[in-house]
């Protein structure tokens, strides 16, 4: 059976993408923010409730402290997870490009 | 100001927090007995309700930590689990922002409901195992004693009725937890 994180929820998504460079979570929302041209803006639960989740499940991980702060980074096995869902989505990219040609033909 | 009141459904005490805001009181503090301390305030705020079982030193500093940074302030509340937040109303008042976290959290109210009404199914029956509601002997009274020995007894039989009441109010709210949670897992 398929992971119960896949696909990936646009929260998930932003934040994994986000993590590909280190940093606490305060500033993963200001990143997301910034990546999603302001559409994407995390809530204080939703964002402790993600980097919980994504830690237990082993895709990212603590590598650090900034003061109080925990510093995370995606981990090997998060790498691995955004490969897999960029390779769905580009095929569902495809099937967009191909729909186009089809119309008009 | 201070007011004396129990809730057993969260959502409710959500409600009724922001209700005293909008008359101008911001709770300041919550004791374990169900006594909460208002005072009064010019400015804008709104709370909002978290519930999160035993959290461990570390989790629960980065847990704060984080609601922190986005500029909620922790309000001491009677423990239990229940996460009281409060801050400056600026537009951005909610703390869940998309459908998986929210359903996450009416999961975990379902829990909450779950345990703390098995635990009053389980004081029932240990209250109502070896004893009856009322004295055997009443039923053999005749007359006036008979009524008068029942209006005695009968606020002691309410008070043993207490908490199997308590439990089907936590059924209530586990039901209605789980309507939520279940109407943002179909959309999903």
């Amino acid at each position: 059976m398929k992971h119960k994180l896949l696909p990936l929820s646009e929260t998930m998504h932003y934040i994994l993408l986000a993590l590909r460079e280190p940093l606490h979570g305060y500033a993963v929302m200001q990143k997301i923010e910034h990546m999603s041209k302001g559409s994407v803006s995390l809530a204080a639960g939703t964002l402790y409730g993600a980097i919980e989740n994504l830690s237990k499940h082993g895709w990212i991980e603590p590598v650090g402290h900034s003061g109080r702060r925990k510093i995370y980074k995606i981990t090997e096995e998060g790498s691995t997870i955004l490969k897999m869902e960029q390779e769905r989505l580009s095929h569902i990219l495809s099937l967009y490009e191909e729909g186009e040609v089809n119309e008009e033909v | 100001m201070k007011r004396f009141k129990v809730f057993i459904n969260i959502e409710k005490e959500e409600e009724w927090l922001n209700e005293q805001l909008q008359k101008g009181y911001r709770c300041t503090h919550i004791n374990s007995l169900g006594l909460y301390t208002f005072e009064k305030t010019d400015q804008k705020y709104v709370m909002r309700l978290d519930y999160q079982e035993y959290l461990p030193k570390e989790k629960l500093e980065e847990y704060i930590g984080i609601y922190e940074d986005f500029g909620w302030n922790y309000i001491k509340g009677a423990g239990l689990g229940i996460r009281y937040w409060q801050k400056e109303d600026n537009g951005q008042n909610e703390i869940f922002s998309d459908r998986q976290s929210q359903g996450n959290y009416y999961k975990r109210l379902m829990n909450y409901s779950l345990w703390f009404g098995m635990l009053c199914l389980v004081f029932s029956f240990m209250i109502y195992k070896d004893t009856r509601l009322y004295h055997e002997g009443l039923w053999d009274m005749n007359g006036a004693l008979f009524w008068k020995a029942l209006i005695f007894e009968t606020p002691f039989v309410l008070l043993k009725l207490l908490p199997i009441l308590m439990a089907g109010i936590f059924a209530g709210s586990y039901y209605k937890a789980y309507v939520k949670y279940s109407m943002l897992r179909e959309k999903s």
